[in-house]
């Protein structure tokens, strides 16, 4: 205990370690003796020509004719409360910004992703018409057919209003 | 946790209510303040009431304290405001001409200022004191008298001393320990013996 006193002077004690032994102090009027005299020790050692006596008997007895102060602990909880608040918004505002910035590009975006999907169609179907037989002979080695074992099963069909009807595979004649 | 933050947690429990923890921040500081108070106030009796009153007024004050500075400094220049006030009532000027800042009042020397008029009976007890600590760390073995000194007079922190003295930490924090309660042992039965003066 009194060990530990003299760490916690040095400012060398952990926080949780210092509280329990102010409450140690606190109860023990004899660890609190050995504060005061470490303490001494110090003063002494630091300015030993300036020691007068202590007064801490006399302001002790002079507290008890004060009233107990409490901090408003309202500031404190305001303070933690305004952190939160604020992080809090900061998060929202920054999810609004996200959201906002996505309404506003998505109607201006999906128009050109279908008017350029439109406008490679009839290029992809003029590839499939030439090349149709190559690839449905070399279908088997295509990665694709390695999916869940029934891709090569799988025919695309494509279907447009201006060209006539493709076919795109051999069984469809 | 720093010396600093051991304050701060004493002024913390002040603020909800402990009022021994306000007993301990004055056990710590009553020799600072009262040798920082006797430079303004000469007289030493007047000196003692004036570091009271400070005491007092700190201690009011605290639920307003929010660790922004030190808390030292905070009660040093309550201490010297108390001081100034105290010479304004009593229609004195403060021995220093130029502004005085806490900050600097650990290291501010002068000792054309520095007149403490203490009873013979203080006086004595005071060298005393002095003597005893002095004695008993001369008696003490050489690395504990290191340690204590570099932890004391020098300020050096646990980790410094133990590169200075090519030692683990530990071996310093037994050291310093082992050092103090020493000098203590000797102390006691000389601080008992004074009945009403505590030290």
């Amino acid at each position: 205990m009194k060990q530990q006193i003299s760490v916690l002077m040095d400012g060398e004690l952990f926080e949780d370690e210092a509280a329990s032994l102010f409450d140690h102090i606190k109860r023990s009027s004899d660890v609190h003796m050995d504060w005061e005299v470490y303490h001494l020790i110090g003063d002494v050692l630091r300015q030993p020509e300036h020691i007068h006596r202590g007064l801490s008997a006399k302001v002790r007895e002079r507290m008890q004719d004060e009233p107990t102060v409490l901090a408003p602990r309202g500031r404190a909880v305001k303070q933690r409360i305004r952190t939160f608040a604020l992080s809090a918004a900061a998060s929202l505002s920054a999810v609004g910004v996200v959201a906002w910035m996505s309404l506003q590009i998505s109607p201006e975006v999906a128009p050109k992703m279908a008017m350029q999907q439109s406008a490679i169609r009839p290029v992809s179907m003029q590839i499939q018409n030439e090349s149709n037989d190559y690839l449905m002979a070399h279908q088997e080695f295509s990665p694709s057919t390695y999916m869940n074992g029934s891709a090569s099963y799988i025919r695309t069909v494509s279907y447009s209003r201006d060209e006539a009807p493709v076919k795109n595979s051999p069984d469809e004649k | 946790m720093t010396d600093r933050e051991v304050d701060q947690q004493l002024v913390e429990r002040v603020q909800r209510g402990d009022k021994h923890a306000f007993d301990l921040l004055v056990s710590k500081y009553q020799r600072k303040l009262g040798r920082l108070i006797s430079r303004f106030v000469r007289d030493s009796a007047e000196a003692e009431d004036v570091t009271q009153d400070a005491f007092i007024k700190a201690y009011r004050a605290l639920p307003g304290f929010r660790g922004e500075s030190a808390f030292y400094t905070w009660l040093y220049r309550i201490g010297i405001n108390t001081a100034k006030n105290h010479l304004l009532a009593n229609k004195r000027r403060a021995p220093t001409s130029t502004p005085f800042d806490a900050e600097e009042s650990e290291s501010f020397e002068e000792a054309s200022l520095l007149r403490e008029v203490n009873t013979p009976e203080n006086e004595l007890m005071s060298k005393q004191v002095v003597d005893v600590v002095q004695a008993s760390l001369q008696q003490l073995p050489e690395d504990l008298r290191s340690a204590l000194t570099l932890r004391e007079i020098e300020g050096l922190s646990y980790e410094e001393i133990a590169s200075v003295m090519n030692c683990p930490i530990g071996t310093v924090r037994s050291r310093i320990f082992r050092a103090r309660e020493a000098v203590a042992e000797n102390l006691r039965p000389l601080l008992e013996t004074s009945k009403g003066t505590r030290w």
